[in-house]
């Protein structure tokens, strides 16, 4: 263990100014700012300070349903990526070395590259002319391409889940290591069953980190606009498109810091209940 | 046999979702190799056209330059900033560190365009004008918290009584941080850099808002993306995911982090 010495011990805690510094500077202060903005006017093509929830009553008013869209769609995306993610996490955990190994690295290598190209690489496995219809017609499965597949939300929970997985596991597979495997085989010496030892002894211990990859996988999804404008065709337009569209051509700073802050108030607000909800179902027993 | 049926079940799962996660990068590499310009099977035959193609535009080599630049920018200035922070840390107490952790993960968090958004609205108010700068500024946000959580980790098992040692015969801090701490941590600091690296050579939506001017690869691909069909961005998706998950590859090696 590490207890600090006299000689050593919180004699530099300034070393960790400048790292504060960058989160005040560059993420909390720019936060701050955004928010004030957010109450802000635009006239005449410049920005006024005004107090007032005009440009929230008007985000609710004109783009509630957009809203609800991007809260559902993220809550499917994010719901099926945690599942997924626990099972592999899972995997990882109990299986032996070579499979678990290549789960852990295909999740660890496939974390820190390749947004675009991943995205880009869906486009063209999913089209009319791609992989996947190919294969379909091949098997007579389908007898015509199926167009639907790119161009639509099926493709936007698609590509958002294969990119969001390895995020989702890290943190369960962390959650999972740090379980005492006792635990569960004392469960399993009396009498419980795989899954009941699963869901009474391993889920419980996990709610921290569910929650985790759960709001991860939100945020992203509710905040995306990349991915719904390459794969998601014109009648999938989510909150990220229309809060983008306020900083390009139509140039409404304040509407879109409401509509930014409106999502994530929002978001918050669904990942808490899941979170309590989670709490409730998965009690330790 | 419901036991060999669930176990079964979820080794399916678990292959579906691995193929899931690299299938597309694997097909990507592929086809940059590919001589048709569709990326169907069965191949047409291998060629290293859509390289040659890619090395003889110019925007290339500029967005290849400003790739450098922000990377290395970033992956120097969060490392230094990360493991001086971890150092603190790593000596406060569990609740103490791991509200800093909350807190310096919070960007991670948050979705780039937000990041994005927030920065762009602050530097135009303050008239910071838009560049490779403010792309690097905005990058440490979200790849500190990465830096800080490897090193952290890395000196949580650090045997502090050689420091001390150090210090009693006399070594100043600086001296007793360069001949004696940074050596032995020396590897995971250059996996911390490399990851750090890798995701900020990997973003492209908080470097679309800030860069001002010019290409980043990701930025590049955008563009090719927009003008139609060319499959050399498969040959510069390829390049990207070389330089991004070699980086990843070589720093979990040094840095043994496993989630």
């Amino acid at each position: 263990m590490n207890v600090a010495t006299p000689l050593s011990a919180g004699r530099n805690g300034a070393l960790i100014l400048p790292a504060v510094a960058v989160l005040a500077g560059l993420f909390i202060g720019p936060m701050i700012y955004f928010l004030i903005v957010s109450f802000f006017k635009v006239s005449l093509f410049k920005i006024v300070p005004a107090f007032d929830l005009g440009n929230y009553a008007k985000v609710l008013g004109a783009y509630g349903v957009p809203i609800l869209f991007t809260m559902a769609i993220s809550f499917l995306i994010a719901s099926i990526t945690t599942v997924l993610a626990f099972v592999v996490a899972h995997l990882i955990w109990t299986r032996g070395r070579g499979f678990s190994g290549f789960l852990l690295a295909a999740t660890l290598l496939t974390l820190f590259g390749g947004y675009l190209v991943k995205i880009y690489a869906w486009r063209t496995l999913l089209g009319r002319d791609g992989i996947v219809n190919n294969t379909l017609v091949g098997l007579g499965i389908v007898r015509e391409p199926i167009e639907a597949l790119l161009y639509s939300p099926i493709a936007v929970v698609l590509v958002l889940v294969s990119y969001l997985l390895p995020f989702a596991i890290l943190p369960l597979y962390g959650a999972l290591r740090s379980i005492e495997t006792k635990t569960i085989e004392a469960a399993r010496d009396l009498g419980a069953s795989p899954w009941v030892a699963v869901r009474d002894a391993v889920l419980p211990r996990c709610v921290p980190a569910l929650v985790t990859a759960f709001a991860l996988c939100f945020l992203v999804t509710a905040g995306d606009y990349v991915t719904p404008r390459m794969v998601g065709g014109t009648q999938t337009m989510m909150m990220g498109n229309f809060i983008e569209s306020q900083f390009g051509l139509r140039m409404n700073v304040p509407l879109g810091a409401a509509m930014t802050y409106l999502t994530i108030i929002v978001s918050v607000a669904v990942i808490s209940l899941v979170w309590i909800a989670l709490k409730t179902v998965l009690r330790p027993k | 046999m419901n036991i060999a049926f669930g176990r079964l079940a979820n080794n399916t799962i678990g292959v579906l979702c691995l193929i899931f996660m690299v299938a597309p990068l694997f097909l990507v590499v592929l086809f940059s190799f590919g001589s048709s310009s569709l990326m169907t099977f069965p191949m047409a035959g291998f060629t290293l056209d859509w390289y040659r193609a890619l090395v003889s535009r110019e925007d290339f080599w500029s967005a290849l330059e400003n790739s450098a630049i922000i990377t290395g920018s970033v992956g120097v200035l969060a490392t230094a900033i990360g493991t001086t922070a971890a150092m603190v840390i790593a000596r406060m107490r569990p609740k103490q560190s791991a509200t800093a952790f909350f807190l310096f993960g919070l960007p991670m968090m948050m979705p780039p365009l937000v990041l994005a958004l927030a920065l762009l609205s602050l530097f135009s108010v303050l008239g910071v004008k838009l560049s490779l700068i403010t792309v690097v500024l905005a990058h440490l946000t979200f790849t500190m918290p990465f830096v800080i959580l490897i090193v952290t980790a890395r000196l949580r098992d650090f045997d502090y009584t050689m420091i001390d040692s150090a210090r009693d015969l006399g070594a100043s801090p600086a001296k007793t941080f360069f001949t004696v701490t940074f050596p032995l941590i020396r590897p995971t600091l250059f996996g911390a850099a490399l990851i750090a690296m890798a995701l900020s050579l990997d973003d492209f939506v908080i470097t679309f808002f800030l860069i001002g001017g010019g290409n980043t690869l990701p930025t590049l691909v955008w563009g090719m993306l927009r003008t139609g069909l060319d499959p050399s961005i498969n040959a510069l998706g390829t390049l990207i995911l070389l330089l991004t998950i070699g980086s990843s590859a070589v720093a979990l090696r040094l840095t043994r982090y496993r989630g």
